[in-house]
């Protein structure tokens, strides 16, 4: 290994030995990590990229449109509805990689969006926390979703819980009465709805993380908060009984026809709305399915419910996470990016967005209009959220995880060989 | 007159004249500038740069990096996933390209021959070529949906629901179930040039060969066949290098999954590239892809190159 390049260097140096046609690929400044921060701005043009869902990317549009009649800006919105965070964070990487990339962008938290901050494409926000006193009005938590190795390089605006959203309607064909309020329970609930000819979850394995929600909220009811705390950051081994329960109990979802047949090549953005159509009595999934599955499909949110999944442990928590919005350290005007974030965070302004778990006090979501959203942040007061697993390990680990979820669910790996498989993982993460 | 003069200035140079002259000096080159800076600058010097890359710790999105030598390549001799990804593709390639020649040959036969409605037919055959193949994708997801897609229901509605499978949600059946779309739209193009090509073999040989009292089989081993050489050369030698660098109908049908299972080399460099943040070894699992389709098309080239010369 010889001393450091940096890619602009070699690039520069192609350029002028290839001498026409590439003097291009050199002239964007390299990322500095904040220190645009103040400066004149280059441009009063933003872009934002966003992967807002087809159904609320009109209202985030019109209120854009706003801001830029208040400040002289023209911003150019794009969205990339429905990609997931297996597919959105390429199309973002190749945006920075082709050019400057877009202003402003939002993202998820952990370890999707940390990525951005260590390779300084993303800035360092924290002149803007102290000039818009972002600190006081955003949710602690949310904040230190977005704050990597200290640097607080993202603003977030979503604190999203993961929960039960099921069908009344195939409850009640299956005789259920209630929602359940222990693991065992929730393991009846599940047998009743197969006998009524029901399959009781619907989750879809073709990009890992959804099945992840299962597999996660059995960790945490075998392992407890502190333990699966431990295992997520490698401070405890998961070579260890109480990973091998939750790898049994998670085959054995499988195994009593709990998931879908076939579950792991099933798209999500396919299987999941089955609860609304009544092919499956409910799925794992957060506030944004009120709208964007029960509500876009024409149907009365009284028709549904939603009940936090039991562990079993004090405090019961719940799978959740953070999304949020960075600035391009390239921005050509880092101090109007700011100023749309500020203004997208506004308390009225969340609810025109219809964002039904915001990270900003002040913005729950109308009890009248989405009262199921409504009883998750009723949920948020008491229950504090462990970190959705997708989130918790860099994609590379991640992507293991899921095969040795996929391994065990096809029988092809015993729970206690993928608790040793799984512990290997983790010690290689730790080591890079 | 002029017509004269230009046979005498592209004659042949005669034996011992100045090489310059003999190939028309700088004049050539000249015309062929803007294709050679084009081809520089968009494929030589990317080319180049992956290579640079392949031989660096680059995570694909920071401004700096180091160089490694040959770490990434001594990584791909001892990364599992490698090994089941040359071995899919190696599968892939196999089955992609043996049934897809053979039915599009036996198409081509049939519908060179009198058939009545060979045009709507040969359009029918070849139209799964032309589309969108994230569209055939999703279409035969839907048809492999272990519940509710057409393929299970066909098979419960003949009596044979036990061998309805969860297609894409299985290692042992996922490749395989992606490969039959893949064949499927892949037939086509073979159909259409073994078409073109036996539209070019002279009656008169058939003719005779009849008269002959050669049989059907005897002239289509005897006859066409031979004169397919050329055809079937075309046909073997692109379908090669377009199933080693097969990505698009993996990606959207499986994402590689079930865990690994259906992962292939084009997939296998886009994960490491563009999501785990890996570009140096990305690159270099694309240098050997390169290299492969490289070294197959190496003969086709050559043949190419042999008979215009």
């Amino acid at each position: 290994m010889t001393g450091s390049w940096t890619r602009r260097g070699f690039l520069g140096l192609s350029a002028a030995a290839l001498a026409a046609g590439t003097a291009a690929c050199t002239g964007a400044t390299a990322p500095s990590g904040g220190s645009n921060a103040g400066k004149t701005p280059t441009s009063n043009n933003l872009r934002l990229f966003t992967y807002e869902d087809d159904t609320t990317i009109g209202n985030l549009k019109t209120a854009v449109a706003a801001f830029d009649a208040q400040n002289g800006t023209t911003t150019r919105v794009d969205s990339l509805p429905g990609s997931g965070a297996a597919v959105y964070p390429d199309k973002l990487r190749a945006e920075l990689l082709g050019g400057s990339g877009p202003d402003v962008w939002r993202i998820w938290g952990g370890q999707i969006g940390a990525p951005f901050v260590k390779a300084q494409q993303a800035m360092d926000l924290a002149p803007y926390y102290q000039q818009y006193g972002w600190d006081s009005k955003i949710n602690t938590n949310a904040i230190a979703g977005m704050t990597f190795n200290g640097t607080k390089a993202g603003v977030p605006i979503v604190v999203a819980a993961i929960g039960a959203w099921y069908s009344k309607a195939a409850m009640e064909k299956a005789g259920i009465s209630s929602t359940p309020k222990s693991y065992a329970e929730l393991e009846e609930m599940n047998d009743k709805l197969v006998a009524s000819g029901t399959t009781p979850v619907t989750l879809g394995g073709k990009y890992g993380w959804d099945i992840m929600r299962l597999f996660e909220y059995l960790l945490e009811v075998s392992a407890g908060p502190d333990l699966h705390d431990k295992l997520l950051t490698g401070a405890e081994s998961w070579d260890r009984p109480e990973v091998v329960t939750a790898f049994t109990n998670f085959k054995k979802w499988q195994d009593k026809k709990w998931l879908p047949n076939g579950a792991l090549g099933l798209d999500p953005s396919d299987v999941e709305p089955d609860y609304v159509t009544g092919k499956a009595a409910y799925t794992l999934t957060g506030t944004w399915t009120e709208a964007q599955a029960i509500q876009s499909a024409k149907k009365s949110s009284s028709d549904f419910g939603t009940f936090q999944l039991p562990t079993g442990h004090t405090p019961e928590r719940h799978s959740g996470f953070v999304e949020g919005y960075m600035i391009g350290a390239r921005s050509g005007n880092p101090d109007k990016a700011a100023a749309l974030l500020d203004y997208l965070l506004k308390p009225d302004l969340q609810a025109t967005l219809q964002i039904t778990s915001s990270t900003v006090t002040g913005a729950e979501p109308d009890k009248t209009k989405l009262p199921l959203s409504y009883e998750w942040t009723e949920i948020n007061k008491t229950s504090p959220f462990y970190t959705i697993q997708d989130q918790a390990f860099p994609k590379q680990q991640a992507d293991q995880y899921f095969s040795v979820q996929s391994d065990v669910l096809q029988g092809k790996m015993s729970p206690a060989d993928a608790a040793k498989q799984m512990q290997t993982v983790v010690s290689a993460m730790a080591k890079q | 007159m002029a017509t004269a003069t230009a046979v005498r200035v592209s004659a042949p140079a005669p034996a011992g004249a100045p090489r310059k002259k003999r190939y028309g000096g700088l004049t050539p080159w000249l015309f062929a500038i803007p294709a050679l800076a084009v081809y520089a600058t968009f494929l030589v010097y990317p080319a180049l740069t992956s290579l640079f890359f392949s031989f660096t710790n680059w995570d694909g999105l920071s401004p700096g990096y180091d160089i490694v030598g040959v770490d990434n390549y001594v990584k791909m001799t001892q990364d599992p996933v490698v090994r089941q990804a040359l071995l899919n593709n190696l599968i892939w390639t196999v089955v992609t390209i043996v049934v897809p020649v053979i039915i599009g040959l036996a198409l081509a036969t049939l519908l060179n021959g009198k058939v009545r409605g060979k045009t709507a037919l040969r359009l029918l055959f070849y139209t799964p070529c032309v589309l969108p193949l994230v569209s055939i994708a999703s279409i035969w997801g839907w048809l492999y949906n272990p519940d509710s897609g057409v393929i299970n229901e066909v098979l419960r509605t003949v009596g044979l629901g036990n061998l309805a499978q969860p297609w894409l949600g299985q290692d042992s059946t996922a490749l395989w179930a992606v490969m039959v779309p893949a064949v499927w739209l892949r037939t086509g193009f073979p159909m259409l040039l073994y078409l073109a090509a036996l539209q070019g073999i002279p009656d008169e040989l058939y003719e005779a060969a009849t008269v002959d009292g050669a049989t059907k089989s005897q002239q289509f081993w005897h006859i066409t066949m031979p004169s397919l050489r050329p055809a079937h050369y075309i046909v073997l030698a692109l379908s090669l290098i377009d199933s080693f660098k097969v990505f698009d109908m993996i990606y959207a049908m499986t994402y590689g999954g079930p865990g690994t299972a259906t992962q292939v080399m084009g997939t296998w460099m886009y994960a490491n590239v563009f999501q785990y943040y890996q570009a140096g070894y990305g690159t270099a699992i694309a240098v050997v892809i390169t290299v492969i389709a490289v070294a197959v098309s190496i003969p086709y080239v050559l043949s190419q190159t042999k008979e215009h010369t």
